[in-house]
């Protein structure tokens, strides 16, 4: 709080009481005091379990496909993933799937079958230290530093939408279930290191699915079925754009988005999602935690699978509303004014409508656990990337394995208080989720282009890949600088007038990724390559990969990432 | 370091503590109907979707009892 700037809390402080949408009852208050019980008992248990750093950071590397699976997409399944794209749905229709789907699955399946195996024999312990391998100690620094930077603001993102649930649903005092949710996270995260947050995130997915799952199908029940649903939101808005994946999206004013498919493909589908899944370590150190290669490339493909499903409980309750609330929601500064219910609050007034107590407790559990699983990820890899790739690789290189655990703990809870501050910085944005897109652009995109070019070309050299990341994260700020300064400047980041901020920050990571390519490429056509000799387990064609004997056909990797690529390629096209 | 217990069996304890709480809430609920019911509450989703977690929980609390 301290932190937070003097505009951001009076607008907080401006921000109209409204009644909460419901009491809960002593039923609710003890399913939420068991969830939080139980997360700090297992970090407790656990932290025995985490006295090397090894332990602490890796969690051991035994976690199993399954478990570092479901950990990897948990992980990324915050309070802003659940409400924020529950409220896109809501404000741009089916589209909103998009980012679970062709912004995800080719990402995860390309992770676990081409990636993983260079991630994982280098033994690396995270994003940044491959890249201090394959680039030099420079290039790490500056991702590192970017990704620290990332991290807590994206951990504060959580806590703001988590403030908002607690507001609406049960007039709780935002300061308060922002420390007391936090608080927790620090403690069982500090304790049990990656294990706990792992072991939770688990825990914290099977809650998010029990206690979101009956919105989605009670809401089908009184819509009368997906027809009837889109039957109903067509004659509600007047038109059918809101329930079409891609066929209004050949022009950008077509679709409630303002988005072009080229935007989607390459934009979101490629350099987003493949930068965000592949590059970004708060989900690739879940992978990484995995006890043999063969778990650690399963683990994406399984996280994939049920990536793909998440759409049920997330963007159908928003397409729901839509149908059957009775009142419009308004944008997050319209309701600031107004005092109306926001396209954030959707998913929690959706569970207002159907659950009575017990169903209650547990909906509002899960998203607190929402929020948890997004916040111990984000703090457990600020911790580590902090501790191994700047403290321990600039400041302090020969201090003892038991002074990097404890480094750890502690960074876990300065992690905590940078993002408590953060939150009340991002209550400005008009979209939670188009803060966050801008935010991935600055810094994911870029590194991607990084990565992959140190992975796939053994010619990129140490000065290309600094100078190549450094090229395009300057150019993702300047553009997003030059829209904020002049808002007409979306028609040529955007290539058209008609282009709304979500078409302008695919486009704007797409450009920046492009320069960070052609600067990376073009440095290290200038400069020396490494010798080859030195590039083993580092860079594709000349790292020899383990042989994998599978017993089966069917415990192939690549046999689950075809079928889950099946599946997806089946859903866009039903869903057309 | 030494073994612990399986995330299926605190999963499956978990489980089973909601199915138990919510099942309940929904046959007290029989006897004792709500002043303000949520829409559909004639489905009694508390009963079913507590029932089907009290089922999860005791397999998972069976299942990973002594796994470690």
């Amino acid at each position: 709080m301290a932190i937070a700037s003097a505009p951001a809390l009076a607008l907080f402080l401006q921000t109209p009481l409204k009644q909460s949408l419901v009491h809960l009852s002593g039923v609710d208050i003890a399913i939420i005091a068991i969830y939080f019980g139980i997360v700090i008992y297992i970090g407790f248990y656990l932290k025995g379990s985490s006295n090397t750093s090894e332990e602490f950071f890796m969690a051991g590397r035994e976690m199993t496909a399954w478990i570092a699976g479901l950990s990897f997409v948990s992980a990324n399944l915050g309070s802003l993933e659940l409400m924020g794209w529950a409220g896109s749905a809501y404000q741009y229709g089916i589209l909103a799937t998009h980012w679970y789907w062709i912004g995800a699955i080719p990402a995860m399946l390309f992770l676990g079958i081409i990636m993983m195996p260079f991630y994982y024999i280098s033994k690396v312990n995270s994003v940044p230290g491959y890249l201090a391998l394959r680039y030099g100690d420079g290039t790490r620094a500056l991702s590192a530093i970017c990704f620290a930077l990332m991290t807590v603001l994206m951990s504060g993102i959580n806590m703001y939408a988590m403030a908002v649930v607690m507001k609406v649903v049960l007039g709780w005092d935002l300061n308060f279930s922002i420390w007391v949710s936090s608080i927790t996270v620090a403690i069982y995260v500090a304790l049990g290191g990656l294990r706990s947050a792992i072991f939770n995130e688990v825990l914290q997915f099977l809650l998010i699915w029990l206690g979101a799952l009956l919105i989605p199908i009670l809401g089908l029940v009184e819509a009368g079925g997906w027809e009837n649903l889109k039957h109903q939101i067509a004659a509600r808005l007047g038109t059918t754009n809101y329930t079409h994946l891609w066929s209004t999206t050949a022009h950008f004013r077509d679709n409630p988005m303002g988005i072009h498919w080229t935007g989607l493909v390459f934009g979101l589908g490629i350099v987003i999602s493949f930068g965000y899944w592949t590059t970004d370590f708060l989900v690739v150190q879940r992978v990484l935690s995995a006890r043999n290669l063969r778990s650690a490339r399963m683990a994406p493909i399984i996280g994939a699978a049920f990536k793909m499903a998440v759409p049920f409980i997330v963007i159908l309750p928003g397409l729901l509303a839509l149908s059957v609330l009775p009142f419009h929601l308004v944008p997050q500064d319209v309701a600031v004014v107004t005092g109306q219910h926001s396209y954030n609050e959707v998913l929690p007034l959706m569970l207002v409508r159907y659950c009575g107590p017990g169903l209650l407790g547990l909906g509002v559990t899960a998203l607190i656990a929402g929020f948890m699983s997004g916040m111990a990820g984000n703090v457990s890899a600020f911790a580590t990337v902090w501790t191994y790739d700047i403290y321990g690789a600039f400041m302090n290189k020969k201090a003892s394995d038991s002074h990097y655990v404890a480094m750890g703990r502690w960074c876990t809870f300065i992690g905590v208080l940078i993002s408590v501050g953060t939150a009340y910085l991002v209550q400005h944005a008009a979209s939670i989720m188009d803060y966050v897109q801008a935010l991935f652009s600055f810094f994911i995109a870029p590194l991607f282009g990084t990565v992959i070019l140190g992975m796939l070309w053994k010619r990129a050299t140490r000065a290309g890949g600094f100078w190549g990341l450094l090229a395009g994260t300057c150019t993702a700020i300047g553009l997003w600088a030059w829209v904020e300064k002049d808002p007409s400047a979306l028609r040529y980041v955007a290539l058209s007038p008609d282009a709304k901020a979500m078409a302008a920050d695919m486009y704007r990571a797409l450009w920046s990724w492009l320069v960070c390519l052609i600067v990376t490429v073009a440095v290290s056509l200038m400069t020396k390559p490494k010798p080859v000799e030195e590039l083993g387990g580092l860079v594709y064609g000349v790292t020899k990969l383990p042989e994998e004997h599978d017993d089966h056909w069917y415990q192939k990797p690549i046999v689950w990432a075809g079928a889950i690529a099946v599946i997806f390629i089946g859903l866009n096209i039903i869903f057309w | 370091m030494r073994g612990h217990s399986s995330i299926w069996l605190f999963s499956g304890i978990l489980l089973l503590a909601y199915g138990v709480i919510i099942t309940g809430t929904g046959l007290w609920e029989l006897g004792h109907p709500l002043a303000h019911p949520p829409v559909l509450s004639w489905l009694h989703a508390p009963i079913w979707w507590g029932a089907v977690m009290l089922c999860a929980g005791l397999f998972y609390t069976i299942r990973f009892r002594h796994h470690r």
